[in-house]
């Protein structure tokens, strides 16, 4: 099945190169471009205002509840990917964090576990491919859910339905009318919330907002690439930055 | 033979890795150390007002980064065709842009920290990287990476990378894409920067 599924974005990927630094193809550039602007849209006359009226009627403290149950939820695609990437502490861990944090932490909102010392230690699917040399592909802006490259999404995808509160929607479609939707939801604005602030500086102080928010996302993967074998350990952005070249 | 020239090959690697590397890392880290230290103390803690704080970040900005060479970077081959009027005035505007878009943002380091993790070497010449971390609250602890340049025994910040981020080359991709697309090219960039210095 993970072979199945890594041939699969290894066919719909292009051979990776360092991405932030290469152009888009002139088509995949305009397609982004448009659908960076249409999601901005949207952004700016739904999900912005839904997630400033969140934190007007929200404390901090109950947004950090609620932020740390939604993490909790994520824990068990956590635990499955230590294990595909062959990591049989990590994955123990992973499984006491959920199981400690869902009972003693009230369904998640409090982070127990990392005080009896079983710290968080994030993964995912994209992260799992990535180590095995899955390569990136190119930056494609996915309508209404934002910046991505096919390995990341195909990771989104995959550790979604490892996610607890979507099982029930499998077996009982009312379930996933009522429950999954409104979680996502929920989700979403608590996400938007906690960028509020940062975004607004960005678009303020940028001239071209798509190619500032591209060129940060692709360099934030950068470290994932360099999980595979053969990639360099040098870091990204040791570029080359001698006064000689200009 | 070949063993004797796969010798030679490494010893002229690793003297070249060393010249290199001469940066002195000790003085590097208590640079940036001393640097964020004064930033908490001196404005994040301090009781001023908010005129004299704003005045307080633009002299410590303007001492500790080396805005010329950034700038330099950050309009990369267009540095090469621009006139030295046009160099004056984007370095004067980008200048003005990142101090106003620094000083109001540096209050969410209220009440955080900055841990220091060490250094490592640039493949940069007279250049490091210091490396630290900022706690975070309901998150992963935030890595900081300062890149520094040794000039005449005096320490520059010329980049600092947030999680990863080059702020260099985040600028760096996003002024070229501008340039490019700009009908004015380099003057349509000022022009613009100007316009967003002057936003409320």
């Amino acid at each position: 099945m993970l072979k199945r599924l890594i041939a699969c974005v290894a066919v719909f990927s292009s051979v990776s190169l360092p991405a932030f630094a290469q152009e888009d193809d002139s088509w995949l550039e305009t397609y982004n471009r448009n659908m960076f602007d249409f999601n901005m849209t949207v952004d700016k006359y739904v999900m912005k205002p839904v997630a400033k009226g969140y934190r007007a009627v929200t404390t901090q403290s109950v947004r950090n509840r609620i932020t740390s149950a939604i993490d909790n939820t994520e824990e068990p695609a956590t635990a499955i990917n230590h294990l595909l990437q062959l990591q049989p502490k990590k994955n123990i861990k992973s499984i006491g964090r959920f199981l400690i944090n869902t009972t003693l932490g009230l369904g998640g909102m409090f982070d127990v576990a990392s005080g009896w010392g079983l710290t968080k230690e994030p993964t995912g699917f994209d992260e799992t491919l990535a180590k095995y040399c899955v390569p990136d592909g190119p930056f494609v802006v996915v309508p209404l859910l934002g910046l991505y490259t096919p390995r990341d999404f195909t990771g989104y995808i995959a550790d979604g339905f490892a996610n607890p509160v979507y099982w029930g929607a499998i077996n009982d479609k009312n379930y996933s009318a009522k429950i999954s939707y409104g979680f996502a939801a929920v989700k979403a604005i608590n996400s938007r919330e906690r960028s509020l602030d940062l975004i607004d500086d960005l678009q303020k102080s940028s001239v071209d907002f798509y190619s500032t928010a591209r060129s940060a996302y692709l360099q934030n993967r950068q470290k994932l690439n360099g999980l595979c074998g053969s990639a360099s350990s040098a870091p990204s952005y040791d570029f080359d930055f001698d006064e000689e070249d200009y | 033979m070949n063993k004797y020239i796969a010798f030679i090959f490494s010893a002229l690697f690793l003297f070249s890795q060393n010249a290199k590397a001469e940066v002195d890392a000790t003085a590097a880290e208590n640079f940036v150390k001393e640097t964020t230290q004064k930033g908490i103390v001196e404005i994040i803690n301090s009781n001023a007002s908010q005129a004299e704080r704003n005045a307080r970040f633009e002299k410590l900005f303007n001492s500790a980064l080396d805005l010329k060479f950034i700038g330099q970077f950050v309009l990369g081959r267009n540095w090469k065709t621009a006139s030295a009027e046009q160099r004056e005035k984007f370095i004067d505007i980008y200048r003005k842009l990142n101090v106003k878009t620094w000083s109001k943002r540096f209050d969410e380091f209220k009440g955080k920290e900055f841990i220091f993790k060490g250094t490592s070497p640039s493949s940069s010449a007279n250049q490091i990287f210091v490396n630290s971390i900022v706690p975070m609250e309901n998150a992963q602890p935030a890595s900081v990476v300062w890149r520094v340049k040794e000039i005449d025994g005096k320490f520059k910040i010329v980049d600092i990378i947030i999680e990863n981020v080059s702020l260099a080359i985040t600028a760096r991709n996003e002024y070229t894409a501008f340039i490019k697309k700009s009908p004015d090219g380099l003057n349509g960039l000022i022009a613009d920067l100007e316009k967003k210095v002057a936003q409320e």
